[in-house]
């Protein structure tokens, strides 16, 4: 909670929830007035050293993808509000972690409450937000879209070198390329065929992580075979026509409220599950190049075996 | 117009559409991404004409027919050339209607909840549009109180899709506003063309009605015609309709406004009569809308709401233009 007691003031502007959040999980008064002596001074300090480098203590994310990876390779005291979506389980792969962190909603207005010295996004949905905090002198980094593997490596460089957290960041990508050698290598032969079907008949072609996911445990991706590029819309019709090998779905058919996602419950497809392997792979695995993309390629490498020890 | 030979000719005309539709039906089931024909050989085949083909053509005639009777229905009941369902708020009233029984979680529990839905919120749309404009308000107050009703209904939808957190709320956004037949199945079949069914024998009991409006009011009382009883069917007919059309395939314009004024000029002005074959010429310009959508570009993803909007503005257009002096103050 260190964070909240760094920024009383904007508790204070904030008012609402933050406050209420402070009022019931900050500490005293008396700690929270020497936190504030405490910030003072360090004020002080600085301005009177001579320009150094921090690293940055407040920083804002306002991208589902950059706030997972600060979660995991900052220390929490150092990250000063990050989007709904991390904590939301239906989108984020680590809900759990998010749980408690200040929240942005991504206005300029509402990050600069922050104060923070370090603003991470994405490259998409904010522009305006971006255009605008750097008009007011804020550091932003955006931090590239992960496409494939090696974009899942440069988004964690990325992100350690701008929170100046450079040895967890090769921590975490030594870790990473660990787990993927550990994984056990796609075999000779025809590539067995998969197709990464989701709400409203879309899939993921070539550029897509789940693209990336499906190629790293030996499957050939389905989508790529039609007309599309990243992701695109297929036709029940032509699923049913010529079945891949895997059916992978983003989530339980149940898990969608909405009826764009309508073609998930479709007789047709309930047929097809019937008849062909198919598999549920979270999208939360790989909606983000972050390490967690690992899970999701283990999990296709499983289904992968399975397929080749008794083949349809 | 009413001689005996121009009913004649008028009858064969409704006979001549209704064959259309048999031909645009069955040319809609052969037709598929997986290639001409009644589906590939084997299971697979079966399983795309019954499971995909099917439904999509069931819906594409009942979802046509629904909205060129019900705008047929609307012009003749309001007297007015620019009623119809999607322009006056029904459509939008019954996408509200179908949202909210989908994100209140209530459909999922009961799954009729959702054409009911749909047939609740286009009755409130309705009620609300005749109860701004007035029985006999003219072409722009009708206008303007179906612009209201219909902006209400989309700022709904979208409060709606914003509060329930929906990561797909900007994808089922375009779902309610532009229409669409793909990859439908039986199961939307059976939950809203019964509902379809008994709506549009609803709107087609009161042709005579229609006919006998268009003497006037008191003319038509003195005919017998019961002027509650009238608007009653029309209300319940027009919700029970187009509600349930909406309610699986989202909006749709423009139909319900083309397919009478396509067909006026070759039955005239006889209500009785330009129901039914609006109710032939709706669905035969669904169903060829959709069988266009899958020739030109099966890949692209237009949706039939954009194809019949794409179409339907422009005549929207010259329809203005048409009635300009009625319309100039």
């Amino acid at each position: 909670m260190g964070l909240v007691v760094v920024g009383p003031n904007r508790a204070r502007k904030r008012g609402g929830k933050t406050l209420q959040r402070w009022l019931t999980v900050g500490p005293r008064k008396g700690v929270r007035v020497s936190a504030r002596l405490g910030l003072l001074l360090a004020v002080v300090l600085a301005a009177a050293a001579p320009a150094r480098a921090e690293p940055p203590r407040r920083i804002v994310s306002l991208d589902l993808c950059t706030d997972q990876l600060l979660i995991e390779l900052a220390p929490p005291e150092r990250i000063a509000a990050v989007t709904h979506l991390a904590a939301d389980a239906s989108v984020s792969a680590i809900p759990q972690k998010a749980k408690g962190i200040p929240i942005t909603h991504g206005a300029a207005e509402d990050v600069l409450g922050y104060d923070p010295d370090l603003i991470l996004a994405g490259p998409f949905g904010v522009s305006s937000t971006v255009t605008l905090l750097r008009r007011l002198n804020r550091n932003v980094v955006i931090v590239p879209l992960a496409q494939d593997l090696d974009g899942v490596r440069a988004s964690i460089r990325a992100v350690a070198i701008a929170i100046d957290e450079p040895t967890r960041g090769e921590a975490m990508l030594k870790a990473f390329d660990q787990r993927l050698t550990s994984l056990s290598r796609p075999h000779d032969g025809a590539a067995p065929t998969a197709i990464v079907y989701q709400v409203g008949g879309i899939v993921s072609a070539s550029g897509s992580l789940a693209d990336a996911a499906l190629s790293a445990s030996g499957f050939h991706n389905l989508a790529r075979d039609y007309p599309l590029s990243r992701s695109g819309q297929v036709p029940l019709e032509l699923l049913v026509a010529s079945p891949p090998d895997l059916l992978v779905l983003a989530a339980a058919r149940t898990a969608y409220r909405t009826t764009a996602a309508d073609n998930l419950r479709h007789p047709a497809l309930d047929n097809l599950r019937r008849t062909h392997a198919s598999l549920e792979l979270p999208w939360q695995l790989w909606l983000c190049g972050t390490p967690h993309i690992v899970d999701a390629i283990e999990r296709l490498s499983t289904a992968r075996e399975r397929l080749r020890a008794a083949p349809r | 117009m009413s001689s005996p030979a121009a009913t004649n000719v008028a009858g064969r005309l409704v006979a001549g559409l209704a064959g259309l539709v048999l031909f645009a039906f069955v040319l809609s089931l052969a037709l598929g991404p997986a290639g001409f024909g009644f589906g590939p050989a084997g299971e697979a085949g079966s399983l795309i004409f019954w499971e995909i083909r099917l439904p999509r053509a069931l819906l594409g005639m009942l979802v046509g027919a629904t909205l060129g009777l019900s705008g047929s229905a609307l012009q003749g009941y309001l007297r007015n050339p620019l009623a119809e369902p999607s322009l006056i708020g029904i459509s939008g009233g019954a996408a509200l209607g179908a949202v909210l029984t989908i994100h209140l979680g209530i459909a999922q529990t009961l799954a009729l909840a959702l054409p009911i839905g749909g047939l609740l919120g286009a009755a409130i749309a309705m009620l609300g549009v005749v109860a701004l404009a007035g029985i006999r308000g003219g072409p722009i107050t009708l206008i303007l109180a179906g612009l209201a009703v219909s902006a209400t209904a989309t700022a709904l939808i979208s409060l709606a899709l914003n509060l329930s957190q929906n990561p797909f709320a900007s994808i089922e956004m375009v779902y309610w506003m532009m229409g669409s037949l793909a990859d439908r199945s039986l199961t939307q079949v059976w939950l809203s063309g019964p509902l379809m069914l008994v709506g549009m024998g609803l709107l087609l009991l009161v042709g005579r009605a229609l006919d006998a409006l268009t003497l006037g009011e008191d003319a038509a009382v003195s005919l017998g015609i019961d002027a509650r009883r009238t608007r009653l069917a029309i209300v319940a007919g027009t919700a029970l309709s187009v509600g349930a059309a909406t309610a699986v395939t989202g909006i749709i314009g423009f139909v319900g406004l083309l397919v009478p004024h396509a067909l006026r000029p070759l039955i005239g002005h006889r209500p009785g009569l330009l129901l039914p074959a609006s109710l032939f010429g709706g669905a035969i310009l669904v169903l060829s809308a959709d069988i266009a959508l899958r020739l030109i570009q099966p890949w692209a993803d237009v949706r039939i709401g954009v194809l019949t909007a794409l179409f339907g503005a422009p005549f929207f257009i010259w329809l203005v233009l048409k009635t300009r002096s009625e319309l100039a103050p």
